[in-house]
Protein backbone atom coordinates (compact mmCIF):
# COMPACT_ATOMS: atom_id res chain seq x y z
CA UNK A 1 0.00 0.00 0.00
CA UNK A 2 1.12 3.34 -0.78
CA UNK A 3 1.58 6.39 1.86
CA UNK A 4 -0.53 8.51 2.86
CA UNK A 5 2.09 11.36 1.76
CA UNK A 6 4.47 10.67 -0.54
CA UNK A 7 8.47 12.12 -1.23
CA UNK A 8 9.73 11.29 -4.29
CA UNK A 9 13.43 12.66 -5.41
CA UNK A 10 12.77 16.14 -4.10
CA UNK A 11 15.48 18.37 -4.46
CA UNK A 12 15.98 22.09 -3.85
CA UNK A 13 19.11 24.14 -4.06
CA UNK A 14 19.92 27.21 -2.82
CA UNK A 15 22.28 29.15 -4.67
CA UNK A 16 24.91 26.39 -5.09
CA UNK A 17 23.80 24.58 -1.39
CA UNK A 18 21.29 21.72 -1.68
CA UNK A 19 18.53 22.47 1.21
CA UNK A 20 17.45 19.03 -0.44
CA UNK A 21 18.85 16.29 -2.50
CA UNK A 22 17.15 13.16 -3.61
CA UNK A 23 15.30 12.92 -0.40
CA UNK A 24 12.26 9.87 -0.90
CA UNK A 25 10.67 8.69 2.21
CA UNK A 26 6.54 7.48 2.91
CA UNK A 27 4.63 8.55 5.33
CA UNK A 28 1.88 5.86 5.88
CA UNK A 29 -1.67 6.56 6.50
CA UNK A 30 -2.09 6.67 10.38
CA UNK A 31 1.51 6.40 11.11
CA UNK A 32 3.91 9.31 13.36
CA UNK A 33 6.62 9.62 11.61
CA UNK A 34 9.50 11.43 12.92
CA UNK A 35 11.98 13.75 10.86
CA UNK A 36 15.38 14.14 12.65
CA UNK A 37 18.45 15.74 11.67
CA UNK A 38 21.22 18.51 13.28
CA UNK A 39 20.73 22.29 12.08
CA UNK A 40 20.63 22.78 8.50
CA UNK A 41 19.86 19.13 7.98
CA UNK A 42 16.88 20.72 5.31
CA UNK A 43 14.42 19.65 7.84
CA UNK A 44 11.82 22.68 7.15
CA UNK A 45 12.46 22.77 3.40
CA UNK A 46 11.47 19.38 3.08
CA UNK A 47 8.30 20.41 4.60
CA UNK A 48 8.14 23.87 2.68
CA UNK A 49 8.32 21.97 -0.45
CA UNK A 50 5.61 19.46 1.16
CA UNK A 51 2.78 22.10 1.79
CA UNK A 52 3.95 24.41 -1.23
CA UNK A 53 5.65 27.15 -0.16
CA UNK A 54 8.89 25.87 -1.98
CA UNK A 55 8.85 24.60 -5.17
CA UNK A 56 11.09 21.61 -5.70
CA UNK A 57 13.89 21.88 -8.38
CA UNK A 58 13.14 18.01 -9.03
CA UNK A 59 11.01 15.49 -7.55
CA UNK A 60 7.72 14.93 -6.98
CA UNK A 61 5.02 15.30 -3.86
CA UNK A 62 2.10 12.70 -3.69
CA UNK A 63 -0.98 13.17 -1.51
CA UNK A 64 -3.35 10.43 -1.37
CA UNK A 65 -2.05 8.80 -4.64
CA UNK A 66 -2.07 11.88 -6.41
CA UNK A 67 0.91 14.55 -6.94
CA UNK A 68 0.62 17.59 -5.40
CA UNK A 69 3.97 19.23 -6.31
CA UNK A 70 4.33 22.90 -6.23
CA UNK A 71 0.70 23.47 -5.82
CA UNK A 72 -0.50 26.75 -3.38
CA UNK A 73 -0.61 26.14 0.13
CA UNK A 74 -4.22 26.86 0.78
CA UNK A 75 -5.08 24.34 -2.08
CA UNK A 76 -2.70 21.69 -0.11
CA UNK A 77 -4.76 23.08 3.06
CA UNK A 78 -8.06 22.44 1.47
CA UNK A 79 -6.75 19.32 0.21
CA UNK A 80 -6.45 18.18 4.03
CA UNK A 81 -2.28 18.79 4.78
CA UNK A 82 -2.07 21.03 8.30
CA UNK A 83 1.18 22.82 9.13
CA UNK A 84 2.70 24.47 11.94
CA UNK A 85 5.54 26.96 11.91
CA UNK A 86 9.27 26.31 13.58
CA UNK A 87 9.27 29.96 13.90
CA UNK A 88 5.38 30.37 15.32
CA UNK A 89 2.51 32.58 13.72
CA UNK A 90 0.13 33.61 15.86
CA UNK A 91 -2.27 36.29 14.17
CA UNK A 92 -1.07 38.33 17.21
CA UNK A 93 -3.51 41.16 17.34
CA UNK A 94 -7.07 38.26 17.20
CA UNK A 95 -8.07 36.32 19.92
CA UNK A 96 -7.29 32.77 20.28
CA UNK A 97 -10.47 32.01 19.37
CA UNK A 98 -10.48 33.75 16.12
CA UNK A 99 -7.27 32.54 15.44
CA UNK A 100 -8.32 28.86 15.57
CA UNK A 101 -11.69 29.93 13.35
CA UNK A 102 -9.72 31.31 10.25
CA UNK A 103 -8.48 27.33 9.75
CA UNK A 104 -12.18 26.55 10.04
CA UNK A 105 -13.94 29.42 7.53
CA UNK A 106 -11.36 28.95 5.08
CA UNK A 107 -12.95 25.94 5.05
CA UNK A 108 -16.33 27.42 4.03
CA UNK A 109 -17.70 27.14 7.50
CA UNK A 110 -20.44 29.87 9.04
CA UNK A 111 -19.33 31.39 11.60
CA UNK A 112 -21.42 30.07 14.06
CA UNK A 113 -19.97 26.79 12.91
CA UNK A 114 -16.22 27.96 12.79
CA UNK A 115 -16.76 29.19 16.22
CA UNK A 116 -18.23 25.23 17.60
CA UNK A 117 -14.86 24.23 15.41
CA UNK A 118 -12.49 26.44 17.52
CA UNK A 119 -14.07 25.75 20.75
CA UNK A 120 -13.73 21.73 19.92
CA UNK A 121 -9.82 22.06 18.79
CA UNK A 122 -9.11 24.35 21.73
CA UNK A 123 -10.58 22.27 23.94
CA UNK A 124 -8.67 19.15 22.22
CA UNK A 125 -4.94 20.87 22.77
CA UNK A 126 -6.20 21.63 26.11
CA UNK A 127 -6.21 25.99 25.98
CA UNK A 128 -9.81 26.27 25.97
CA UNK A 129 -9.87 28.60 28.92
CA UNK A 130 -7.77 31.03 26.81
CA UNK A 131 -10.18 31.52 23.97
CA UNK A 132 -10.85 35.08 24.82
CA UNK A 133 -7.09 36.12 25.03
CA UNK A 134 -5.42 37.90 22.63
CA UNK A 135 -2.91 35.32 20.60
CA UNK A 136 -0.01 37.56 21.69
CA UNK A 137 -0.39 37.02 25.22
CA UNK A 138 0.29 33.52 25.13
CA UNK A 139 3.11 31.57 26.48
CA UNK A 140 5.31 29.83 24.00
CA UNK A 141 3.99 26.38 24.72
CA UNK A 142 0.51 27.75 24.49
CA UNK A 143 1.44 29.17 21.09
CA UNK A 144 2.55 25.98 19.76
CA UNK A 145 -1.14 24.76 20.96
CA UNK A 146 -2.65 27.18 19.19
CA UNK A 147 -0.79 26.64 16.07
CA UNK A 148 -1.87 22.79 16.46
CA UNK A 149 -5.63 23.62 16.87
CA UNK A 150 -5.44 26.38 14.35
CA UNK A 151 -4.08 23.56 11.96
CA UNK A 152 -6.96 20.81 13.60
CA UNK A 153 -9.40 23.32 12.44
CA UNK A 154 -8.66 23.01 8.96
CA UNK A 155 -10.08 19.19 9.37
CA UNK A 156 -6.59 17.75 8.30
CA UNK A 157 -5.71 14.26 7.24
CA UNK A 158 -1.93 14.69 7.80
CA UNK A 159 -0.83 17.21 10.12
CA UNK A 160 3.09 18.27 9.63
CA UNK A 161 4.32 19.80 13.18
CA UNK A 162 7.88 21.51 12.73
CA UNK A 163 9.48 21.99 15.50
CA UNK A 164 7.29 19.96 18.77
CA UNK A 165 8.84 20.53 21.69
CA UNK A 166 11.48 23.14 20.40
CA UNK A 167 12.04 26.34 22.88
CA UNK A 168 9.53 24.80 25.22
CA UNK A 169 10.61 24.50 29.13
CA UNK A 170 10.87 20.64 30.38
CA UNK A 171 7.72 19.98 32.62
CA UNK A 172 5.46 20.90 29.42
CA UNK A 173 7.26 18.28 27.20
CA UNK A 174 5.16 15.18 28.33
CA UNK A 175 1.98 17.36 27.73
CA UNK A 176 2.47 18.10 24.07
CA UNK A 177 3.97 14.15 23.81
CA UNK A 178 0.42 13.17 25.03
CA UNK A 179 -0.85 15.71 22.94
CA UNK A 180 0.28 14.26 19.70
CA UNK A 181 -0.53 10.87 20.69
CA UNK A 182 -4.31 12.20 21.36
CA UNK A 183 -4.06 13.61 17.43
CA UNK A 184 -3.43 10.65 16.15
CA UNK A 185 -6.47 8.64 17.90
CA UNK A 186 -8.40 11.31 16.59
CA UNK A 187 -7.16 9.46 13.63
CA UNK A 188 -4.57 12.42 11.69
CA UNK A 189 -1.36 11.30 10.00
CA UNK A 190 1.77 13.12 11.43
CA UNK A 191 5.44 13.69 10.55
CA UNK A 192 7.13 15.45 13.31
CA UNK A 193 10.13 17.59 13.23
CA UNK A 194 11.90 17.08 16.63
CA UNK A 195 15.34 17.79 17.66
CA UNK A 196 14.96 15.87 21.29
CA UNK A 197 15.77 12.05 20.11
CA UNK A 198 13.92 11.02 23.56
CA UNK A 199 10.73 13.05 22.23
CA UNK A 200 10.79 11.54 19.02
CA UNK A 201 11.86 7.79 19.96
CA UNK A 202 8.88 7.22 22.31
CA UNK A 203 6.38 8.36 19.94
CA UNK A 204 7.22 7.67 16.28
CA UNK A 205 6.32 4.48 14.28
CA UNK A 206 9.31 5.56 11.79
CA UNK A 207 12.14 8.01 11.83
CA UNK A 208 13.61 9.58 9.01
CA UNK A 209 17.38 11.08 9.20
CA UNK A 210 18.52 13.77 6.96
CA UNK A 211 22.10 15.35 6.87
CA UNK A 212 23.08 17.94 4.78
CA UNK A 213 20.10 17.90 2.63
CA UNK A 214 20.21 14.13 2.14
CA UNK A 215 18.26 11.00 4.03
CA UNK A 216 20.84 9.06 5.56
CA UNK A 217 18.94 7.15 7.50
CA UNK A 218 15.25 5.55 7.45
CA UNK A 219 13.74 2.91 10.19
CA UNK A 220 12.66 2.02 13.39
CA UNK A 221 12.76 4.25 16.40
CA UNK A 222 15.05 1.98 17.81
CA UNK A 223 17.32 1.05 14.56
CA UNK A 224 17.93 4.43 13.91
CA UNK A 225 19.48 5.24 17.48
CA UNK A 226 22.08 2.41 16.85
CA UNK A 227 22.83 3.72 13.30
CA UNK A 228 26.52 5.01 13.21
CA UNK A 229 25.75 8.05 11.61
CA UNK A 230 22.80 9.42 13.80
CA UNK A 231 24.97 8.01 17.00
CA UNK A 232 28.30 10.31 15.85
CA UNK A 233 26.12 13.45 14.45
CA UNK A 234 24.23 13.45 17.60
CA UNK A 235 26.33 12.19 20.35
CA UNK A 236 30.09 12.70 19.13
CA UNK A 237 32.17 10.22 17.29
CA UNK A 238 33.84 8.87 20.35
CA UNK A 239 30.39 6.81 21.47
CA UNK A 240 30.34 5.21 18.01
CA UNK B 1 -21.85 54.54 22.89
CA UNK B 2 -24.32 52.27 21.23
CA UNK B 3 -26.36 55.35 19.92
CA UNK B 4 -23.55 57.85 19.41
CA UNK B 5 -23.47 56.29 15.02
CA UNK B 6 -27.03 57.60 14.98
CA UNK B 7 -26.43 60.94 16.82
CA UNK B 8 -23.23 61.61 14.66
CA UNK B 9 -25.70 61.40 11.49
CA UNK B 10 -28.35 62.95 12.80
CA UNK B 11 -26.23 65.91 13.87
CA UNK B 12 -24.42 66.07 10.39
CA UNK B 13 -28.23 65.98 8.40
CA UNK B 14 -28.90 68.92 10.52
CA UNK B 15 -25.65 70.68 9.99
CA UNK B 16 -26.67 72.82 6.66
CA UNK B 17 -30.07 73.70 7.71
CA UNK B 18 -28.15 75.56 10.76
CA UNK B 19 -25.17 76.80 8.93
CA UNK B 20 -26.80 78.24 5.64
CA UNK B 21 -23.76 79.79 4.35
CA UNK B 22 -22.18 77.95 1.23
CA UNK B 23 -18.02 78.32 2.79
CA UNK B 24 -18.99 75.93 6.18
CA UNK B 25 -21.46 73.26 4.27
CA UNK B 26 -18.14 73.37 1.33
CA UNK B 27 -15.82 72.33 4.52
CA UNK B 28 -18.37 69.62 5.95
CA UNK B 29 -18.79 67.62 2.13
CA UNK B 30 -15.02 68.06 1.66
CA UNK B 31 -14.46 66.20 5.02
CA UNK B 32 -17.04 64.16 4.76
CA UNK B 33 -15.41 62.75 1.04
CA UNK B 34 -12.73 62.85 2.69
CA UNK B 35 -13.62 61.02 5.76
CA UNK B 36 -15.46 58.55 2.96
CA UNK B 37 -12.30 57.84 1.25
CA UNK B 38 -10.26 57.37 4.14
CA UNK B 39 -13.06 54.63 5.51
CA UNK B 40 -12.97 53.05 1.70
CA UNK B 41 -9.09 53.16 2.27
CA UNK B 42 -8.72 51.24 5.23
CA UNK B 43 -10.80 48.20 4.42
CA UNK B 44 -7.57 47.55 2.33
CA UNK B 45 -5.25 49.37 4.11
CA UNK B 46 -6.43 48.16 7.86
CA UNK B 47 -8.47 45.54 7.61
CA UNK B 48 -6.23 43.34 4.99
CA UNK B 49 -3.00 45.27 5.94
CA UNK B 50 -2.11 46.02 1.94
CA UNK B 51 -0.87 49.98 2.40
CA UNK B 52 -1.51 51.61 -0.82
CA UNK B 53 -0.48 54.73 -2.22
CA UNK B 54 -2.23 54.42 -5.05
CA UNK B 55 -5.34 55.13 -4.63
CA UNK B 56 -5.86 57.95 -6.77
CA UNK B 57 -6.00 55.99 -9.30
CA UNK B 58 -9.95 54.99 -8.53
CA UNK B 59 -10.33 58.36 -7.59
CA UNK B 60 -9.22 59.56 -11.26
CA UNK B 61 -10.96 57.10 -13.17
CA UNK B 62 -14.38 58.03 -10.93
CA UNK B 63 -13.50 61.69 -11.75
CA UNK B 64 -12.50 61.17 -15.23
CA UNK B 65 -15.23 59.08 -16.07
CA UNK B 66 -17.96 61.29 -14.69
CA UNK B 67 -16.24 64.36 -16.45
CA UNK B 68 -15.43 62.44 -20.17
CA UNK B 69 -19.19 61.47 -20.40
CA UNK B 70 -20.95 64.30 -19.01
CA UNK B 71 -19.02 66.48 -21.30
CA UNK B 72 -19.12 64.67 -24.58
CA UNK B 73 -22.41 63.29 -23.89
CA UNK B 74 -24.28 64.75 -21.55
CA UNK B 75 -24.39 61.70 -19.57
CA UNK B 76 -24.41 62.60 -15.39
CA UNK B 77 -22.78 60.36 -13.27
CA UNK B 78 -26.02 59.00 -12.34
CA UNK B 79 -25.88 56.88 -15.67
CA UNK B 80 -22.54 56.19 -15.97
CA UNK B 81 -21.67 54.73 -12.73
CA UNK B 82 -21.98 51.71 -13.71
CA UNK B 83 -19.52 52.06 -15.89
CA UNK B 84 -17.19 53.12 -13.95
CA UNK B 85 -17.53 50.66 -10.92
CA UNK B 86 -16.58 48.39 -14.07
CA UNK B 87 -13.60 50.14 -14.81
CA UNK B 88 -12.60 50.44 -11.68
CA UNK B 89 -12.82 46.84 -10.80
CA UNK B 90 -11.36 46.13 -13.67
CA UNK B 91 -8.15 48.50 -12.85
CA UNK B 92 -8.39 46.76 -9.08
CA UNK B 93 -8.10 43.32 -11.03
CA UNK B 94 -5.00 44.25 -13.34
CA UNK B 95 -3.18 46.19 -10.79
CA UNK B 96 -4.09 43.93 -7.96
CA UNK B 97 -3.18 40.19 -9.57
CA UNK B 98 0.88 41.33 -9.89
CA UNK B 99 1.60 44.06 -6.73
CA UNK B 100 -0.21 41.68 -4.21
CA UNK B 101 2.42 38.93 -4.67
CA UNK B 102 4.73 41.93 -3.37
CA UNK B 103 4.99 41.70 0.44
CA UNK B 104 5.36 44.88 2.90
CA UNK B 105 7.49 47.91 1.34
CA UNK B 106 7.47 46.60 -1.95
CA UNK B 107 3.51 46.25 -2.12
CA UNK B 108 3.67 50.22 -1.05
CA UNK B 109 6.20 51.07 -4.03
CA UNK B 110 4.98 49.46 -6.80
CA UNK B 111 1.65 50.94 -5.58
CA UNK B 112 2.78 54.46 -6.42
CA UNK B 113 4.76 53.54 -9.52
CA UNK B 114 1.75 52.47 -11.28
CA UNK B 115 -0.73 55.52 -9.89
CA UNK B 116 2.65 57.41 -11.31
CA UNK B 117 2.11 55.71 -14.50
CA UNK B 118 -1.56 55.81 -14.33
CA UNK B 119 -0.47 60.14 -13.86
CA UNK B 120 1.86 60.68 -16.72
CA UNK B 121 -0.27 58.94 -19.41
CA UNK B 122 -3.55 61.11 -18.09
CA UNK B 123 -1.70 64.11 -18.19
CA UNK B 124 -0.65 63.30 -22.05
CA UNK B 125 -4.07 61.71 -23.27
CA UNK B 126 -5.61 64.25 -25.59
CA UNK B 127 -9.07 62.65 -24.84
CA UNK B 128 -8.83 63.70 -21.33
CA UNK B 129 -7.32 67.06 -22.13
CA UNK B 130 -4.03 66.23 -21.12
CA UNK B 131 -2.87 68.63 -18.58
CA UNK B 132 -5.41 71.12 -18.74
CA UNK B 133 -7.88 68.37 -17.74
CA UNK B 134 -11.58 68.50 -18.70
CA UNK B 135 -14.76 71.08 -17.78
CA UNK B 136 -18.07 69.45 -17.23
CA UNK B 137 -20.20 72.05 -18.62
CA UNK B 138 -22.76 74.50 -16.46
CA UNK B 139 -26.59 73.82 -17.48
CA UNK B 140 -29.08 75.56 -16.89
CA UNK B 141 -32.08 73.22 -15.67
CA UNK B 142 -35.70 74.04 -16.65
CA UNK B 143 -36.61 72.03 -13.51
CA UNK B 144 -35.88 70.22 -10.21
CA UNK B 145 -36.04 66.58 -12.23
CA UNK B 146 -33.60 67.97 -15.07
CA UNK B 147 -31.22 69.46 -12.49
CA UNK B 148 -30.99 66.24 -10.60
CA UNK B 149 -30.12 64.34 -14.15
CA UNK B 150 -27.49 67.29 -14.91
CA UNK B 151 -26.21 67.10 -10.83
CA UNK B 152 -26.33 71.07 -11.16
CA UNK B 153 -28.16 72.92 -8.61
CA UNK B 154 -26.78 76.61 -9.74
CA UNK B 155 -25.88 78.29 -5.90
CA UNK B 156 -27.32 75.57 -3.80
CA UNK B 157 -24.70 72.37 -2.16
CA UNK B 158 -27.20 70.69 -0.26
CA UNK B 159 -27.86 68.33 -2.94
CA UNK B 160 -24.10 67.64 -2.62
CA UNK B 161 -24.14 67.72 1.12
CA UNK B 162 -26.57 65.16 1.49
CA UNK B 163 -24.80 63.04 -1.49
CA UNK B 164 -21.74 63.02 0.45
CA UNK B 165 -23.58 61.89 3.59
CA UNK B 166 -24.90 59.35 2.16
CA UNK B 167 -21.50 58.05 0.70
CA UNK B 168 -20.32 58.31 4.16
CA UNK B 169 -22.56 56.49 5.79
CA UNK B 170 -22.28 53.47 3.20
CA UNK B 171 -18.64 53.64 3.10
CA UNK B 172 -18.73 53.67 7.53
CA UNK B 173 -21.65 50.80 6.84
CA UNK B 174 -19.86 48.59 4.43
CA UNK B 175 -16.43 48.63 6.59
CA UNK B 176 -18.45 48.03 10.08
CA UNK B 177 -20.84 45.28 7.96
CA UNK B 178 -17.06 43.61 6.46
CA UNK B 179 -15.49 43.69 9.95
CA UNK B 180 -17.75 42.07 11.74
CA UNK B 181 -18.17 39.23 9.26
CA UNK B 182 -16.20 36.34 7.92
CA UNK B 183 -14.87 38.55 5.29
CA UNK B 184 -12.81 40.89 8.06
CA UNK B 185 -11.52 37.98 10.28
CA UNK B 186 -9.87 36.55 7.19
CA UNK B 187 -8.77 39.91 6.15
CA UNK B 188 -7.38 40.19 9.72
CA UNK B 189 -5.86 37.09 9.28
CA UNK B 190 -3.99 37.68 6.14
CA UNK B 191 -2.65 40.83 7.45
CA UNK B 192 -0.84 39.68 10.62
CA UNK B 193 0.53 36.90 9.06
CA UNK B 194 0.19 35.72 5.48
CA UNK B 195 2.21 32.65 5.35
CA UNK B 196 -0.35 31.58 8.79
CA UNK B 197 -3.36 32.24 6.73
CA UNK B 198 -2.26 30.41 3.81
CA UNK B 199 -1.22 27.37 5.77
CA UNK B 200 -5.01 27.30 6.81
CA UNK B 201 -6.25 27.61 3.55
CA UNK B 202 -6.56 30.98 3.04
CA UNK B 203 -6.88 31.86 -0.57
CA UNK B 204 -4.66 35.60 0.19
CA UNK B 205 -4.05 36.46 -3.37
CA UNK B 206 -8.58 36.53 -3.53
CA UNK B 207 -9.38 38.25 -0.52
CA UNK B 208 -6.89 40.95 -1.11
CA UNK B 209 -8.62 41.41 -4.40
CA UNK B 210 -11.94 41.75 -2.72
CA UNK B 211 -10.70 43.82 -0.40
CA UNK B 212 -8.76 46.17 -2.97
CA UNK B 213 -12.56 45.77 -5.24
CA UNK B 214 -14.57 47.12 -2.73
CA UNK B 215 -12.05 49.46 -1.50
CA UNK B 216 -11.75 51.02 -4.85
CA UNK B 217 -15.26 51.09 -5.73
CA UNK B 218 -16.27 53.89 -3.00
CA UNK B 219 -13.15 55.83 -3.92
CA UNK B 220 -14.47 55.51 -7.54
CA UNK B 221 -17.86 57.16 -6.26
CA UNK B 222 -15.61 59.45 -4.87
CA UNK B 223 -13.95 60.47 -7.49
CA UNK B 224 -17.63 60.49 -9.33
CA UNK B 225 -18.98 63.33 -6.61
CA UNK B 226 -15.69 65.32 -6.68
CA UNK B 227 -16.32 65.79 -10.45
CA UNK B 228 -19.36 66.73 -10.18
CA UNK B 229 -19.24 69.26 -7.37
CA UNK B 230 -16.25 70.63 -8.69
CA UNK B 231 -17.12 70.95 -12.37
CA UNK B 232 -13.83 70.55 -13.70
CA UNK B 233 -11.08 67.89 -13.21
CA UNK B 234 -7.03 67.83 -13.83
CA UNK B 235 -4.46 65.97 -12.81
CA UNK B 236 -2.95 66.84 -10.13
CA UNK B 237 -6.52 66.93 -8.13
CA UNK B 238 -7.22 63.83 -8.78
CA UNK B 239 -5.06 61.28 -9.88
CA UNK B 240 -2.01 62.53 -8.65
CA UNK B 241 1.01 61.30 -6.21
CA UNK B 242 -0.64 64.11 -3.54
CA UNK B 243 -4.46 62.60 -3.62
CA UNK B 244 -3.00 59.19 -2.92
CA UNK B 245 -1.12 60.57 -0.08
CA UNK B 246 -4.20 62.62 1.03
CA UNK B 247 -6.55 59.33 1.22
CA UNK B 248 -3.68 57.02 3.36
CA UNK B 249 -3.18 59.99 5.24
CA UNK B 250 -6.61 60.43 6.63
CA UNK B 251 -6.72 56.50 7.07
CA UNK B 252 -2.97 56.22 8.86
CA UNK B 253 -3.15 59.28 10.99
CA UNK B 254 -6.60 58.56 12.18
CA UNK B 255 -5.97 55.34 13.27
CA UNK B 256 -5.03 52.68 10.82
CA UNK B 257 -7.54 49.75 10.69
CA UNK B 258 -10.06 51.53 13.35
CA UNK B 259 -13.21 52.22 12.60
CA UNK B 260 -13.81 55.78 13.52
CA UNK B 261 -10.28 57.31 12.97
CA UNK B 262 -10.85 57.98 9.18
CA UNK B 263 -13.98 60.09 10.00
CA UNK B 264 -11.81 61.85 12.87
CA UNK B 265 -8.67 62.50 10.84
CA UNK B 266 -10.83 63.91 7.75
CA UNK B 267 -12.56 66.25 10.25
CA UNK B 268 -9.98 67.73 12.12
CA UNK B 269 -7.66 68.11 9.33
CA UNK B 270 -9.84 69.06 6.28
CA UNK B 271 -11.51 71.90 7.84
CA UNK B 272 -8.12 73.26 8.87
CA UNK B 273 -6.81 72.98 5.71
CA UNK B 274 -9.65 74.54 3.78
CA UNK B 275 -9.28 77.46 6.99
CA UNK B 276 -5.50 77.84 6.63
CA UNK B 277 -5.73 77.17 2.54
CA UNK B 278 -8.93 80.09 2.39
CA UNK B 279 -7.03 82.39 5.23
CA UNK B 280 -3.89 82.41 3.36
CA UNK B 281 -4.66 82.77 -0.15
CA UNK B 282 -6.46 85.73 1.27
CA UNK B 283 -3.71 87.49 3.11
CA UNK B 284 -1.28 86.70 0.28
CA UNK B 285 -3.85 87.73 -2.77
CA UNK B 286 -3.23 91.19 -0.60
CA UNK B 287 0.18 91.20 -0.17
CA UNK B 288 1.97 88.76 -2.44
CA UNK B 289 4.06 91.50 -3.76
CA UNK B 290 5.34 92.72 -0.74
CA UNK B 291 6.18 89.41 1.12
CA UNK B 292 8.19 88.57 -2.05
CA UNK B 293 10.15 91.37 -1.64
CA UNK B 294 10.99 90.02 2.25
CA UNK B 295 12.87 87.07 0.90
CA UNK B 296 13.30 84.54 3.55
CA UNK B 297 11.87 80.85 4.34
CA UNK B 298 8.21 82.71 5.32
CA UNK B 299 7.89 84.58 2.44
CA UNK B 300 8.94 81.75 0.32
CA UNK B 301 6.54 79.15 2.26
CA UNK B 302 3.35 81.84 1.78
CA UNK B 303 4.51 81.99 -2.43
CA UNK B 304 4.40 78.36 -1.97
CA UNK B 305 0.96 78.19 -0.64
CA UNK B 306 -0.45 80.97 -2.54
CA UNK B 307 0.70 78.71 -5.84
CA UNK B 308 -2.96 77.70 -6.14
CA UNK B 309 -3.87 76.69 -2.75
CA UNK B 310 -2.84 73.16 -3.35
CA UNK B 311 -0.03 72.59 -1.40
CA UNK B 312 -0.08 74.12 1.58
CA UNK B 313 -1.68 71.10 2.59
CA UNK B 314 1.16 69.10 2.08
CA UNK B 315 3.18 71.23 4.76
CA UNK B 316 0.25 71.31 7.64
CA UNK B 317 0.49 67.15 6.58
CA UNK B 318 4.03 67.27 7.11
CA UNK B 319 3.69 68.56 10.53
CA UNK B 320 0.45 66.60 11.83
CA UNK B 321 3.04 63.31 10.42
CA UNK B 322 5.74 64.75 12.98
CA UNK B 323 3.37 65.34 15.81
CA UNK B 324 1.45 62.09 15.68
CA UNK B 325 4.49 60.15 15.39
CA UNK B 326 6.30 61.90 18.34
CA UNK B 327 3.24 61.82 20.46
CA UNK B 328 0.61 59.30 18.94
CA UNK B 329 1.76 56.77 17.08
CA UNK B 330 -1.01 54.74 17.44
CA UNK B 331 -3.40 57.33 15.15
CA UNK B 332 -5.57 60.26 16.77
CA UNK B 333 -8.01 57.89 17.85
CA UNK B 334 -5.41 56.47 20.56
CA UNK B 335 -6.00 60.44 21.94
CA UNK B 336 -9.35 59.33 23.44
CA UNK B 337 -8.79 55.79 24.21
CA UNK B 338 -6.92 54.28 27.36
CA UNK B 339 -3.18 52.64 26.56
CA UNK B 340 -4.00 48.67 27.16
Amino acid sequence: MAGLLEIRGLSKRFGGVYASRDVSFDVDAGAIVGLIGPNGAGKTTLFNLATGFLMPDAGEVRFDGREVTGLRPDVLSRRGIARTFQILKPFARLTVEENVMVGALARGDSMAEARAAAQRCLELVGIGHKAADLARNLSTGQRKRLEMARAMATRPRLLLLDELTGGVDQPSIPGLIELVARLRGEGITLLVIEHNMRVIMGLADKVVFLHLGEKLAEGAPAEIARHPAVVNLYLGSRHA
Amino acid sequence: MRFAPAVLIVLLAAYPLVATLPFPQHIVIMALLFATMGTAWNILGGLAGQVSIGHAVYFGIGAYTAAYFYKHFALSALATWPLALLISTAASVVIGLPTFRLRGHYFVLASVFIMQAVYVIVSNSATLGAGIGLELPVYRAKDWTDALWHLQFRDSKLPFYYAALVLFVAALGTFEWIRRRRLGLILTAVREEEDAARSLGVDTMRYKLVALIVSAAFTTLCGMFYAHYVQYVEPISTTSLVVSIEIAFIAIFGGIGTVWGPTLAAFVIIPLTELLRAYLSGRIAIGLAGTLQDGGLLAYLKYYAAGGGGQIDLLIYGLIIILIARFQPRGMLGFFRRLD
